[in-house]
């Protein structure tokens, strides 16, 4: 984040975030900003970069679905290039269970998959988010890669990570 | 109960070169007062996502204030953000709540809790610097110049008329000047303007 100059990171911690929010905390650099709801942070987000600063936006995957209209009436419709980085809660189970075939109203009230994992992936292709996924330190140069492609499309792009931050 | 021009006079007369973020039903009344490239119309947005868009220019333009004109309706949807904006100590914000009592441009269909819900009450609850309220022109043309310079966050409440604004669109056929750009086009120009040395 501090190669790519962010200057404020705009967010709600969960427990996959927990570490790298008390880190961002420590970090001189850059400003944290919770909020009370996640759509909120890609207003806050679009408002920041208008202002000519360069925000990123921190939540977990739940709050990603909460944003739907936020995100599609404010980084998307404004074209920001925004990098957001999401926390992926049921990815474990997810993975495990294999191909799931069509989503349906049986698929999501299945008691061993997290429903909120069953929509991530759809949703984000559904709204024209692109996406890739970021397991561990090995693959953070798709984090590095997402700042190029949001600046380059001018648009939000998500970085999906699957395991606790630490 | 105030007119909008009751409003939109004054604060046109009197805000320099502040950021005016306006939605909904203030939209064009607005640019039929004001053509600033420091005007910003949230329309063709997010309902209820113009306040948390004007408290990211004000945190990244802390030397320049920002006025945000939101609907009761608009505000209603992110209440949270009236906490959100105290936590993040922004002291050059003046977030207004223009009260009509309706959905002016669907149709004028009631809010929720028209007539009786206190805003100004929740913000100060917040934690507001300052939280007004305003039901007389006279009276708010002769707070507004101690309302723009004291040190915020500002909450104001107006009571306003409903009026009869329609929906809002954007492209060259407006007649508002900042409804003429895409929504894309109108966030760039208020960037170059708000960074241009």
């Amino acid at each position: 984040m501090k190669r790519q100059r962010v200057t404020h990171v705009v967010g709600v911690p969960d427990n996959t975030s927990k570490a790298l929010f008390e880190a961002l905390h420590e970090e001189p650099t850059l400003r944290v900003l919770s909020v009370t709801r996640e759509g909120e942070a890609f207003a806050i987000a679009a408002g920041l970069w208008a202002g000519g600063a360069s925000p990123l936006v921190l939540i977990q995957n739940t709050g990603l679905l909460e944003s739907g209209d936020a995100i599609r009436g404010t980084a998307m419709r404004m074209r920001i290039p925004l990098v957001c980085l999401v926390t992926y809660r049921g990815y474990a189970g997810l993975s495990k269970a294999g191909n799931l075939g069509a989503i349906d109203g049986p698929l999501l009230g299945r008691n061993e998959l997290d429903s909120t994992a069953v929509l991530t992936e759809p949703t984000l292709t559904a709204w024209g988010l692109p996406f890739s996924f970021v397991h561990g330190d090995a693959d953070l140069s798709r984090f590095t890669q997402a700042f190029g492609a949001a600046r380059a499309q001018e648009q939000p792009v998500a970085v999906l990570l699957t395991r606790p931050t630490t | 109960m105030m007119t909008k021009d009751e409003l939109l006079g004054p604060l046109a007369r009197q805000r320099s070169d502040r950021v005016v973020v306006t939605t909904m039903g203030i939209v064009r009344p607005w640019g039929r007062v004001s053509d600033s490239p420091f005007d910003f119309a949230s329309a063709d947005s997010a309902m209820g996502h113009a306040a948390d868009f004007a408290l990211g220019v004000a945190l990244a333009q802390p030397q320049r204030q920002v006025i945000c004109l939101n609907g009761d309706g608009s505000m209603l949807m992110t209440l949270g953000t009236l906490v959100t904006i105290v936590a993040s100590r922004a002291t050059n914000l003046v977030l207004f709540v223009v009260e009509n009592g309706t959905y002016e441009v669907t149709g004028n269909q009631e809010v929720p809790g028209a007539g009786r819900t206190d805003f100004v009450a929740m913000a100060k609850a917040a934690g507001f610097a300052r939280a007004e309220r305003f039901a007389d022109a006279a009276a708010f043309e002769a707070a507004l110049p101690t309302l723009l310079s004291a040190e915020g966050p500002v909450f104001v409440s107006v009571l306003v008329a409903p009026g009869h604004e329609g929906p809002l669109g954007r492209g060259p056929e407006q007649s508002e000047p900042y409804l003429k750009l895409s929504l894309a086009e109108s966030v760039r120009a208020l960037r170059r303007a708000l960074t241009s040395r």
